[in-house]
């Protein structure tokens, strides 16, 4: 086959993946009655609109929609933040100090988190409930916390680094934590971008947990409150897809600023 | 640590593209690391493993209460029953199981998941295989057209679901493309026939991509050299891709078919927000299910064995994946 002919069929596949999202995008920054107007007969004003607005933007500002995207910014930032401290910790316990039986323990532990998390959400629901956090930031925030992959990928980083420094710096006077938190830390900066990132995908991306534990308004997660949107008798369309495309949005700008890391972090889960 | 584990990791880490993005290791005589172990031996007995554990601690809590109890809990109340006249918990140990496999509604969430299975997963990684191959070809634009491809992996699986339930209106975007190819309207997701492959296509704009980024980096890692000594050779450029490409590239499709296969087992927001598990059970996969069972039937102890069910496959599925990559190194 010749070059042309691959483009060609490159640009036909690479289009069709894009239609529905360039669809969402068109389609949130319309006016309420516009938005079916245009689907029925395909045309070039099924995608651009002839007059753009950002009304269903702001009314996402001010609605319960803004504010679980909102809520979904918080938890997932959260998650990130104590998810990479609790990974962290747990990869330099697996990494720089050497004994026996810590092969089997590591297996142990990234073998129990790759336990499937939706999996098992119903049972540590009911638990949840026992404990009183359902509709709570912690109830939302715990279940992102521990991670097999960013275990993992920070485990498989810190063994590049030599022992000859840490022992100069215990031989200096420096505690474990002094050299967790001095050494370690800092020298693995894009280790610990890639499981941050791996952290607040998963986050971002959780449906089956926030339905289980944050039903309120004051505890919807973004991707609740859209499935919610669609089981109202009327639904706003238009913030619909406003909301779907700041769902979206978020995501692929943190994918697109650290991408490297992310194909880095993805490419070393297939060596699992 | 054995000399043979050093060099699995060591190799592991090179792979991982670490050498040239960590910090720079000073390679280590075996000699060296031998007195160093002994060093260590002499002054810090047992202490080691006490400093690991306290950096340990705060993981092993979150996946004691995180994963394993609750697992633990799903097998015990799964081995129980809880009558809804009395309120009593009774031991029925495997009554709940011989009840599930007797529910004809289960019988059926089992057939549609592995139909499902046998449909959405090889069609997916084909579809990913054919795009790797295809966007790792020289042509303009392709790097362009490659990131419209991988788009889709940024949105989450609700968003997508939402999208996707407007576009499969009778009135939606789907039709208005069939209409101008000259197809007449379908009902999609009202459809006992369709609403199953309404999902796989929703399920494969997500996740196709996703699987293509990591077989184009197992292509890029396959020696160009490999390539032309087998053009020198004569060989056809498809005995190329038989004879080359597919053998080396076992582990990345190893991977990509046993991760996929557990995340399709798992598959849940679509289903919820889009058929409901209808149109008559067509759709009603093992994860929708359960949340059923949970919630509106409100049996939680059959609901719980249907848990303890779908974990044992999922980790089956799991093991299997480490065979196929650890397997013939």
């Amino acid at each position: 086959m010749s070059r042309r002919l691959y483009a060609l069929l490159a640009t036909f596949i690479g289009l069709a993946f894009a239609l529905p999202l360039l669809w969402a995008l068109s389609s949130s920054l319309r006016g309420g009655s516009e938005i079916f107007q245009h689907i029925s007969r395909l045309s070039w004003e099924t995608l651009v609109p002839a007059e753009p607005t950002l009304g269903n933007y702001a009314r996402l500002v001010t609605g319960d929609f803004g504010r679980a995207i909102l809520n979904s910014l918080i938890v997932a930032l959260v998650t990130v933040a104590a998810g990479l401290l609790i990974s962290s910790a747990a990869a330099f316990g697996l990494s720089a100090v050497r004994f026996k039986g810590q092969g089997a323990l590591f297996a142990i532990v990234v073998l129990s988190f790759l336990i499937p998390f939706d999996a098992i959400a119903i049972p540590l629901a009911t638990l949840f409930r026992d404990w009183d956090l359902t509709n709570t930031y912690t109830g939302l925030i715990l279940p992102g916390l521990g991670h097999g992959l960013a275990i993992f990928l920070l485990r498989q980083f810190f063994l590049a680094i030599p022992g000859d420094l840490v022992e100069a710096a215990r031989i200096d006077g420096l505690g474990w934590f002094g050299v967790f938190a001095r050494i370690y830390l800092p020298l693995s900066r894009p280790a610990l971008v890639s499981a941050g990132l791996t952290l607040f995908i998963f986050q971002w991306q959780s449906y089956v947990w926030p339905l289980l534990i944050g039903t309120d308004a004051a505890h919807q997660l973004g991707p609740i409150a859209l499935a919610n949107m669609r089981g109202q008798f009327t639904i706003d369309y238009g913030e619909l897809f406003a909301g779907s495309i700041v769902l979206t949005a978020i995501p692929l700008l943190i994918i697109l600023r650290f991408q490297r890391h992310f194909t880095q972090s993805i490419a070393t889960t297939g060596l699992k | 640590m054995t000399s043979r584990q050093q060099h699995a990791e060591d190799r592991t880490a090179a792979l991982a593209g670490h050498d040239t993005a960590g910090p720079r290791v000073r390679r280590r005589t075996a000699a060296g690391r031998v007195q160093e172990a002994h060093r260590h031996r002499r002054t810090q007995v047992g202490r080691p493993v006490l400093v690991s554990l306290a950096f340990l601690a705060p993981a092993l809590a979150a996946l004691l209460v995180l994963r394993l109890v609750p697992a633990a809990m799903a097998f015990a109340s799964s081995l129980s029953h809880t009558s809804l006249v009395t309120g009593e918990t009774s031991f029925v140990g495997l009554g709940n199981y011989a009840t599930l496999f007797a529910d004809p509604t289960f019988l059926q969430s089992v057939r549609v998941t592995l139909l499902f299975s046998l449909i959405v997963n090889p069609l997916q990684i084909a579809a990913a295989l054919a795009l790797a191959v295809l966007f790792t070809r020289r042509f303009a634009g392709v790097r362009f057209l490659r990131v419209l491809v991988i788009l889709p992996i940024a949105v989450p699986p609700a968003v997508s679901a939402a999208i996707w339930s407007v576009a499969y209106r009778p009135d939606g975007l789907l039709n208005s493309v069939l209409s101008v190819l000259g197809i007449p309207p379908q009902p999609f997701l009202t459809s006992p026939g369709q609403a199953m492959w309404s999902l796989i296509v929703l399920l494969s704009w997500i996740g196709v991509g996703y699987w293509m980024m990591f077989l184009i980096a197992g292509l890029q890692d396959i020696p160009t050299s490999l390539y032309e000594a087998a053009a020198i050779d004569g060989a056809s450029a498809w005995s190329r891709f038989w004879h080359v490409t597919l053998p080396l590239l076992r582990r990345p499709l190893a991977f990509v078919l046993v991760a996929n296969t557990v995340s399709n087992f798992l598959v849940f927001a679509p289903v919820q927000m889009l058929t409901n598990g209808g149109p008559q059970g067509s759709t009603n996969v093992t994860m929708f299910d359960i949340f059923t069972r949970a919630y509106t039937v409100g049996d939680l102890s059959l609901a719980q064995a249907e848990v303890m069910l779908l974990v044992l496959l999922v980790l089956a599925v799991v093991i299997v994946q480490f065979r196929l990559l650890r397997g013939r190194d």
